[in-house]
């Protein structure tokens, strides 16, 4: 049987993490995964990805996995596709289904960082055609480049449905609303206002009562839940829809960990089983290691940390490193992992309700329950600020582990600080220029610029755009709140994409100067009825 | 009536357990059963290919397995409200080879001189009855009368009828000792609890044989591992349970559509495991693949879902041991059924009933004696 | 004792409910009524209830509807999910035809 130092199963972002870093100290490693692509799920992560440097935030997903593979291939990782691990046998044997057959492998190590499935719920016709996963439905737009349908239901607020309505939208879907059985959006803050300012509207405590149609969804049905999740008559409420996503969280594939033997557990926290792990991504078979989603649904960018610390523990499980190099790198990593795990979304806080922010701030309310900050709240957070001449505006509300608005601006005008889930602030003397790497970098796209100096009686807002069409300038349209209703009209003064914007377009409307908090989206007027413009400025 | 005492005990929450106390609560006794494992059926009552046979059985055990086929199986659904999905679609045993067809005519004359109707056809006359059998096949024994059923809904069909009737069970119940009171067995031990009764039934398989032990009675019989296999749902396809000469596997298609074949590699009697857990062996399955496609070539494309092992508690004469203990008082032992024990369950629950009320058995059991194995007195 | 162990409980008789129409487990076409009932019926675990029903023994066994099966045991029985036992895993990983689970192959790179 062949053997080999060190085989991966999966090559998402955990696994080739694994693989990368067990190579990098000499060990001779093979990469299985079922996929024709390797990347796992980062080739459908459009969006960039929060963090600081070391996680690599404000990179986006996709680029994130090729570089990866660039990485692999130049450390001559041995990556097999259309590869089915369909067994882990009696030690340490990986079975694998290939070209038609079937291989015997015997590996020194085994990593397993096969990931994690989608969850379903049942309700009245969840079985038609067009019902489908939300993560179905990113697979479909983002690497098959087909539309999942033209008018979509998302249920579940958490960060996949928020991200996919996101994308689904991008992908020129209409996304009629987000519905979510718990009273509150699960997901981060800034990923439902992204969404709920483009107009899309927020049913929370609100959940699916049956999907219509004969042999496919013709359409959809929510209704509000009391206390006890039971319907409230009365409160239905009907979609024309032909696709109904479901975003209700993740569960480990760990099959192959109980298949072995390894000891496993039930742990809701973690999303389902998981092998029982020690600090080391150890599972209770020595040489047996998990990595990612598998172990506990996290995000891609601890996939990959939690992918590095199970290389490492195999190198040195194999004896290609010694104990201080390995407490060396798994330290540094273990930092890197902690920083993630911090702030309210962090994987302890899991079910919680948090009423402030750690800077004693009380939350958004209506962020929670509607999607958006309500114009009466954003005040109060610390990167919010008036000043003369052209400065950020940063709706940052809710403490997550990121900071690349930190280290883009070049004036550094925006500080974190040392403590990555600290809301942003602007730093008094530093002089804005308005460049707009903030506005671009921006993972939660909220930051906007603001400059009610230019023109008397207006305000020129500048805000995130990642639609096509681009507006133009000169374009004239409609101002969305944040609740993602019209507020004035609007006239694009300025387009701007450059490389370091990575694809995000910094687009400057004019708007009244009383507008200025207020107006936060633009759109074209081709479709949306603009109410009149304050006679007095116009 | 307490909740730690009853008429009989049953050890063992298999389908022999779940059958016998089906049959002793119809008849109104009151009855216990504790099952060592959280769930019902846990051992070889799940992980059997279901066969209902009477072909290739040992003469000592043939009148049983005739006496359910012609008078138990038929109505089991009826009598247990619960579809055991019973198909009498006959029994095929392959032959490739002239030895094969030697073994085989062996086992029909055996078979024959019981009054079973079983006989030897040609290549073709197999096919006859079932077209998908590959020309590599050049005879076989059939025994139309034979047939299989599900084993998993059987078991848990007596299960449910016996519970309905009031027997109590408990799971997660493992029996560590037996204890006599003044020369008869009387307490049944677990970690949490001692039960009473006049009566104890131990039908637990393998491990009958640590439970015995503590009243010092010993069944000869180890412990073999085999390995089954079932495929996704299938167009129908024939009704017959499959064996071979060369014993490469065996198994039929259920009522649901899927193949259920068991097999084995020829290293199971050496596992590793050595009985501790039940796990699949990597190279079992393709064995019991490339058997089946010998055979059966049009499966080629049929899709495994799952895999699964299980062990036989194999006695040293290849048959049960049934009956009371003649130096324990009170104890029926069932145990050691070689892995043929579910086509006979329903008549080894009746006998087994039979035998706890001190009634005379609708068969002659005496060929199950535990104490075949001694010296005689 | 887990509260499971305990088969003589009495659930009660079985009241259908909103929904048991539905079906849970998809590759099998199980429904909730099916499941419910058998829980009524003294199939306390989720293995039982797999090898009466057929849930989670399909073409995915069990991806889908295992955490399903198991909310609906559980609140048919009063317990927390976490007291009931998962199913067991078993090879294959995923459905493999028997000519390629029959075919062993040589690693050629």
């Amino acid at each position: 049987m062949k053997r080999y130092d060190l085989i991966v199963v999966g090559a998402g972002p955990a696994g080739m993490s694994a693989a990368i870093e067990a190579a990098k100290h000499g060990v001779h490693v093979v990469v299985f995964d079922e996929n024709a692509r390797p990347g796992g799920q980062l080739f459908k992560q459009i969006h960039k990805f929060f963090g600081s440097k070391e996680h690599r935030a404000k990179i986006r997903g996709f680029v994130i996995g090729q570089e990866l593979l660039d990485e692999a291939d130049k450390l001559g990782v041995d990556v097999r596709l259309n590869s089915t691990v369909i067994g882990l046998y009696q030690d340490k044997e990986v079975v694998v289904q290939r070209n038609g057959e079937v291989e015997h492998y015997k590996g020194d190590s085994i990593v397993v960082a096969t990931g994690a499935a989608e969850n379903m719920v049942t309700f009245e016709g969840w079985t038609l055609p067009g019902v489908i996963g939300a993560g179905a439905a990113q697979t479909m737009m983002n690497l098959h480049g087909v539309r999942p349908g033209e008018r979509v239901l998302m249920l579940g607020t958490g960060n996949v449905g928020l991200v996919v309505s996101y994308q689904l939208k991008q992908a020129g879907c209409d996304v009629v609303a987000l519905g979510d059985a718990a009273p509150r959006v699960g997901g981060y803050g800034v990923h439902a206002a992204k969404v709920a300012r483009t107009g899309v509207p927020f049913y929370l405590g609100h959940t699916i009562k049956r999907a219509e149609g004969t042999d496919h969804v013709t359409g959809a049905v929510i209704a509000q839940l009391d206390e006890h999740f039971q319907f409230i008559p009365g409160t239905e409420k009907h979609f024309d829809v032909d696709t109904i996503c479901v975003a209700v969280g993740l569960s480990p594939m760990s099959q192959l960990f109980k298949m072995d033997g390894c000891k496993v557990v039930d742990d809701r926290k973690k999303g389902g089983q998981v092998p029982v792990v020690d600090d080391l991504g150890q599972t209770s078979i020595p040489g047996i290691f998990a990595a990612g989603d598998v172990s506990g649904i996290e995000e891609a960018s601890s996939a990959m940390i939690e992918g590095r610390i199970a290389g490492l523990s195999a190198a040195s499980f194999l004896g290609y490193i010694d104990k201080p190099e390995l407490d060396e790198g798994v330290g540094s990593n273990e930092a890197a992992l902690d920083g993630l795990r911090q702030g309210m979304f962090a994987p302890k806080n899991r079910g919680k309700k948090i009423e402030n922010t750690e800077e004693g701030i009380p939350v958004s309310t209506s962020l929670l329950e509607h999607g958006f900050v309500a114009d009466d709240e954003i005040e109060r957070f610390p990167g919010v600020t008036h000043r003369q001449g052209i400065h950020p505006v940063i709706e940052c509300t809710q403490n997550i582990p990121c900071n690349p608005c930190q280290d883009v601006c070049p004036k550094h005008c925006i500080k974190v600080g040392d403590h990555i889930t600290a809301l942003p602030q602007l730093e008094p003397d530093a002089q804005c220029i308005g460049c707009g790497l903030c506005v671009a970098s921006c993972p939660g796209q909220a930051i906007f610029l603001l400059d009610e100096t230019d023109v008397p009686g207006y305000a020129d807002v500048s805000l995130p755009y990642e639609f096509l069409p681009l507006p133009t300038k000169g374009q004239r349209g409609v101002a969305l709140g944040r609740d993602g209703k019209p507020v004035c009209e609007a006239e694009v003064v300025s387009v701007k994409r450059t490389k370091a914007f990575d694809h995000t377009a910094v687009v400057t409307m004019r708007v009244p100067a009383d507008m200025a908090m207020r107006a936060r989206f633009f759109k074209a007027t081709d479709d949306v009825q603009a109410p009149a413009a304050p006679a007095a400025k116009a | 009536m307490s909740s730690t005492t009853a008429d009989v005990i049953v050890v063992g929450g298999g389908i022999i357990g779940c059958a016998t106390a089906y049959y002793l609560a119809k008849k109104g006794t009151d009855v216990i059963v504790l099952e060592a494992n959280e769930s019902i059926g846990d051992g070889g009552s799940t992980r059997n290919a279901g066969g209902v046979r009477q072909s290739g059985r040992d003469p000592r055990e043939l009148p049983l397995a005739m006496y359910a086929v012609k008078n138990m199986w038929p109505h089991l659904s009826e009598e247990l409200d619960s579809d055991v999905e019973y198909c009498q679609g006959g029994n095929l045993r392959l032959g490739k080879t002239e030895k094969h067809l030697e073994i085989l005519r062996g086992l029909r004359d055996k078979a024959v001189a019981q009054g079973l109707d079983m006989r030897m056809i040609s290549g073709d006359e197999v096919r006859e009855i079932n077209p998908y059998l590959s020309e590599e096949v050049i005879g076989a024994s059939w025994c139309p009368t034979d047939g299989h059923a599900n084993p998993l809904r059987a078991t848990m069909a007596f299960y449910r009828a016996a519970r309905r009737l009031g027997v109590r069970f408990y799971t997660g119940h493992p029996v560590t000792e037996l204890r006599k009171v003044k020369g008869a067995v009387r307490q049944v031990v677990t970690p949490t609890q001692t039960y009473e009764a006049d009566r104890v039934v131990v039908a637990a398989g393998y491990a009958s044989r640590k439970i015995l032990a503590s009243v010092d009675i010993d069944v000869p019989m180890s412990n073999v591992l085999i390995e089954a296999l079932v495929t996704e749902m299938e167009p129908p396809m024939f009704p017959q349970m499959l064996g071979t000469a060369e014993a490469d596997f065996y198994g039929h298609q259920t009522k649901h559509g899927s193949f259920v074949f068991g097999g084995d590699s020829g290293f199971e009697r050496v596992n590793k495991d050595e009985g501790h857990r039940m796990r699949t062996s990597s190279i079992t399955a393709p064995s019991i693949c490339r058997g089946i496609l010998r055979y059966i070539p049009r499966l080629a494309h049929a899709k495994i879902v799952r895999t699964w092992a299980g062990y036989e508690d194999v006695c040293a004469d290849g048959v049960p041991v049934l009956g009371k203990v003649d130096e324990v008082p009170g104890l029926v032992v069932a145990c050691a059924f070689t892995g043929h024990g579910f086509g006979i369950s329903p008549i080894v629950g009746t006998l087994l009933s039979e035998v706890a009320r001190d009634e005379p058995t609708t068969l002659d059991i005496s060929a199950f004696r535990y104490d075949r194995f001694k010296a005689r007195a | 004792m887990k509260e499971i162990y305990d088969r003589t409980r009495d659930l009660g008789p079985f009241e259908p409910k909103p929904g048991d129409d539905q079906i849970v487990c998809r590759c099998e076409e199980v429904t909730q009524g099916e499941i419910r009932q058998a829980v009524h019926d003294g199939l306390f675990t989720i293995a039982e209830i797999r090898r009466y029903l057929r849930c989670g023994m399909g073409l995915c066994q069990g991806q889908t509807c295992a955490r399903l099966v198991k909310g609906i045991v559980a609140r048919e029985l009063g317990v927390s999910p976490d007291e009931l036992e998962p199913a067991s895993s078993r090879a294959p990983m995923r459905p493999i035809e028997m000519s390629v689970f029959a075919k062993e192959g040589e690693d050629d790179e």
